[in-house]
């Protein structure tokens, strides 16, 4: 067992050191990738330093807990854009290729090869400028080191990430079906945007059921909003109970959902 | 302690490495409707027609066979390799290969064989193929000591040692192919599949591919099957030909006897002294006539009987007896099943 | 991480996937205007992938609902932001304005955004395609243009019973329809937008007469565009240096122009004044467009086309 993990560790090393090969053998591609990226926090910050120049909180976020939220989220979604995205991209053209066979044919798990076959390099350094934005927001405001926070905020990012995958991984898996490719970047776009806000947005008459059906039943909301809160805010026991629970409850459907799908593909194709 | 290998030898001595029985393969094409009405139609129902990819397809491979499947387009070959790969559910039907049931895709099942699919290629693209054997050893579990042997023959054979470091969407179809080629013999599989592995490849390549097969087979004692529309490929290779045609098996067989089942004509080349007389019309079907020459397709049985009657009435100056290109027996095949098909 | 709507095709925001909704298909006659042949073309082609649409159920519905979350969680941000702010107006914005004006800017965005354009023409230098506009006596320009009016206005026209369906939706956010004239400075300016977008981006395009990997600058631009054209927030929100300055720029006529015409925002003589900006930066960047590709092209061939 233990030998196995071993192996697709040495396998995952291997294909990210040779696709970190090719990336760098188109630098300038590679810089422009980066600098796009660095635009992107950019603008994100504009937004935000504008919104607090005329509130100080947004439903009940000040700003460097909100600026905190906002580096969690570039780095979670950059550790998922960096990992897993151009893999899922490619598998709706695996599928109406065919070429989907020769990862059958290997005696390695076929999820592993379909979801990480590649590391997109160009958005890694999301990870690290998510990171420094989150630090700065602590910085600002005087957090003080809780060992305790830090341990959870790291788990429940995990799970975060787990949970973003999984989710990933189902939208993916129904273009197998989909002859026709949905851009799964549209898709993943839209449904990312849930992501991206506080919890504490969806309130009144209408928004509050939609968020908890957001939180409890698709947990999408959960993955930047209870590391956030567990690092700046309230550290809910119970809140970060359900992120673990959901990350093990999505990976295995998702897992399911997937093998599920390349029995189908396996039954109707020829 | 008997190595692995050996192990395998020995039980492989008393089990056949692939063994089909009845495997059968439809499936669905979905029909599209015309225009907007039929489309919003399309949204709860849709129509569809069932396709008989394979037709209850049977037969025995034993260990060190080189087989070859021959059949037109669309006659269900590919189909029936992947099924026997695990790639596909067949749709009834039963397999067994390597003792294992291929649609369960045991690990092990997986280690031990290989599909080589002509025109498509299973590297990685734009890493250099030194690379992709690297991540091939890995993926399979090769022992350092024992790749580097390997690669180094394979390479070796093929000459291909200079080419690992590119890029592999920089080389040409040919060097392409035998890097796949390579691929898929590292790890030392006990069944090779191929399918059309030398489409699309100049003649040179081609002789290359052929060769390094025949040589890894009397080395290793691997058992083929390979698809091809080649008949090159298929003489220089199998002693054991099955054809398919239209999802279900026609012939099985040695290749020879192909020519003696279906080849019911001789082609019989004349060189007269003088000119080609017109009149060889009735002895059989003339192909050409030209000068001294004239060629004449004849019955089998009846080509001692010709060949005497015009030896008495014309001097020859040279004579030779050919069967027809094997192309052709088996397009007649084909004819034939079709027509069978059709009457039945 | 770069919204695919800053870039590749920003014409589809909004749900195009809801126009697979519309069972009856399209108008019976083209609009009275351009190149009518390219707009009956057109259409049919959005014909076409219209039904194939709705062919793939799956498809359909999964695209269809996820069209409308990014819009449902931009709206529950703002109230956020106004409830938290307890004010009832940000740089002269009331709440409801400012949802009017989000979704307004996407209509706008729909006419200035022009996916494709500089990229094919970057695409035509580098390949040597260009070489059939400089034997046929076309203007390339003049070619690009035609194309684009006859595939926008074919879009648009396809666009407009799910966009009439979600401003329906969404009336609530809006005072009413504005009157007459205030109706026909925003088409102008809407005209306007298209202008200013395809020369702008053709000017990009021309760049790549002398420099190559011209869509790697055109990436760059298309996201600091997505924000200083004011389709986040609305220029007058942004601090005092910067409002003055984006709203100096052209870029703002590819999004916040359209939409404060629209919301009354801009009367009377100011308006006019504006919309003669719009026309005259529309001509700077039709002017640079012509320069450029005249100098490109002197280059080109001189490097034996």
């Amino acid at each position: 067992m233990l030998a196995n993990v071993a192996k697709y560790l040495r396998l995952l090393g291997h294909l990210a050191r040779y696709t970190l090969n090719r990336e760098l053998a188109f630098r300038g591609n590679f810089l422009v990738k980066v600098s796009v990226e660095v635009l992107w926090l950019g603008i994100m910050i504009a937004f935000y330093r504008t919104v607090f120049a005329r509130t100080s909180n947004v439903a009940g976020w000040s700003e460097p807990d909100y600026f905190f939220f906002v580096g969690c989220y570039f780095a979670l979604n950059g550790l998922v854009e960096t990992l897993f995205f151009e893999n899922c991209n490619e598998f709706a053209e695996l599928v109406r290729t065919g070429d989907l066979d020769f990862l059958l044919l290997r005696p390695i798990d076929e999820q592993f090869l379909v979801s990480l076959r590649r590391i997109d390099w160009g958005t890694a350094p999301n990870v690290l400028m998510g990171a420094a934005l989150m630090i700065i927001a602590l910085v600002q405001k005087g957090w003080e080191f809780d060992l305790v926070r830090v341990v959870t905020f790291f788990v429940t990012m995990a799970c975060g990430t787990a949970i973003a995958y999984s989710f990933m991984l189902i939208l993916t898996t129904f273009t197998v079906w989909m002859v026709r490719n949905q851009s799964l970047m549209e898709m993943w776009w839209m449904f990312s945007s849930l992501a991206r806000y506080p919890k504490e947005i969806f309130s009144g008459r209408w928004a509050e059921p939609l968020g908890n059906f957001f939180t409890y039943i698709v947990p999408i909301l959960v993955v930047c909003n209870v590391p956030s809160n567990v690092m700046v805010r309230v550290l809910d026991p119970y809140m970060v109970v359900l992120t673990i629970v959901a990350a093990v409850v999505l990976l295995w459907l998702s897992r399911r959902f997937f093998q599920y799908a390349l029995r189908s593909y396996r039954s109707a194709s020829s | 302690m008997i190595e692995v290998d050996q192990l395998n030898l020995v039980t492989s001595e008393f089990m056949a490495i692939v063994e089909a029985i009845g495997l059968t393969k439809t499936y669905r094409v979905f029909q599209k409707k015309e225009g907007v009405l039929g489309a919003l139609r399309g949204l709860y129902r849709r129509d569809y027609r069932e396709v008989c990819a394979v037709d209850e397809i049977s037969f025995t491979i034993e260990p060190g066979e080189m087989v070859a499947f021959l059949g037109p387009n669309g006659a269900g070959k590919t189909t029936t390799l992947k099924m026997l790969s695990g790639l596909i559910y067949p749709t009834s039907g039963e397999a067994r290969v390597l003792d294992f049931v291929p649609w369960q895709r045991a690990d092990l099942f997986r280690r031990q064989f290989s599909l080589v699919m002509g025109q498509k290629n299973q590297l990685w693209w734009d890493l250099p193929a030194a690379d992709s054997f690297q991540l091939h050893r890995e993926i399979y579990s090769i022992p350092q000591a024992e790749f580097a042997k390997t690669l180094g023959e394979l390479t070796e054979l093929l000459g291909v040692a200079k080419l690992t470091r590119q890029a592999v969407r920089e080389l040409s179809l040919g060097e392409r192919m035998k890097m796949e080629l390579i691929a898929a013999l590292l790890h030392g599989p006990r069944l090779l599949l191929l399918d059309e592995p030398t489409i699309g490849l100049d003649v040179v390549a081609q002789a290359a591919i052929q060769k390094c097969l025949r040589d890894y087979h009397s080395q290793r004692g691997v058992t083929m099957l390979l698809t091809s529309h080649y008949m090159r490929d298929v003489e220089a290779l199998c002693d054991r030909v099955l054809v398919i045609n239209r999802g279900g098996m026609v012939y099985d067989g040695p290749l020879a006897g192909i020519i003696e089942k279906f080849g019911e004509s001789k082609l019989v080349k004349l060189q007269f002294e003088g000119l080609a007389p017109d009149d060889l019309g009735r002895f059989g079907q003339v192909v050409r006539r030209e000068g001294p020459f004239a060629d004449i397709k004849i019955e089998r049985s009846r080509v001692s009987e010709i060949l005497s009657a015009v030896l008495e009435r014309h001097a020859l100056a040279d004579v030779t007896v050919e069967d027809p290109p094997l192309e052709e027996i088996i397009a007649k095949v084909f004819e034939e099943a079709r027509l069978d098909h059709d009457a039945a | 991480m770069t919204p695919p709507d800053g870039l590749a095709a920003p014409s589809a925001p909004a749900p195009p996937s809801a126009a697979t909704l519309a069972v009856e298909p399209l108008p019976r006659h083209a609009p009275p205007r351009g190149p009518i042949a390219t707009l009956k073309k057109h259409t049919k082609i959005l014909r076409v992938s219209l039904s194939e649409r709705m062919t793939y159920r799956s498809d359909f519905l999964l695209g269809t609902i996820l069209r409308f979350l990014p819009l449902v969680t931009t709206i529950l941000l703002w109230k956020s932001i106004y409830e938290s702010s307890g004010k009832s107006e940000l740089a002269g914005f009331r709440y409801r304005e400012m949802i009017a004006y989000l979704l307004l800017t996407h209509i706008s965005r729909m006419f200035s955004s022009m996916p494709g354009l500089a990229a094919g023409i970057a695409r035509d230098i580098r390949e040597g395609t260009l070489k059939r506009y400089l034997i046929q006596p076309v203007d390339m320009i003049a070619y690009l243009l035609s194309y684009r009016v006859a595939h926008k206005l074919a879009y648009i026209t396809m666009s407009i019973i799910p966009y009439v369906a979600l401003f329906g939706v969404c009336r609530g956010y809006f005072d009413g329809i504005p009157g007459p004239l205030t109706l026909a400075a925003y088409a102008v300016s809407l005209v306007l937008s298209f202008f200013v977008g395809f020369y702008f981006e053709a000017s990009v395009g021309m760049v790549g007469f002398w420099f190559l990997e011209v869509t790697s600058l055109l990436y760059i631009v298309m996201t600091l565009n997505f924000f200083i054209s004011g389709h986040m927030l609305p220029l007058d929100l942004l601090p005092s240096p910067w409002s003055t300055i984006l709203k100096a720029l052209p870029f703002q006529y590819m999004a916040y122009f359209p939409a404060v015409v629209f919301l009354r925002k801009i009367t009377g003589w100011n308006l006019v004044l504006h919309l003669l900006l719009e026309l005259t930066w529309a001509v700077v960047f039709m002017v640079l467009s012509r320069g450029l590709y005249r100098l490109g092209l002197k280059r080109y061939s001189a490097y034996g086309g």
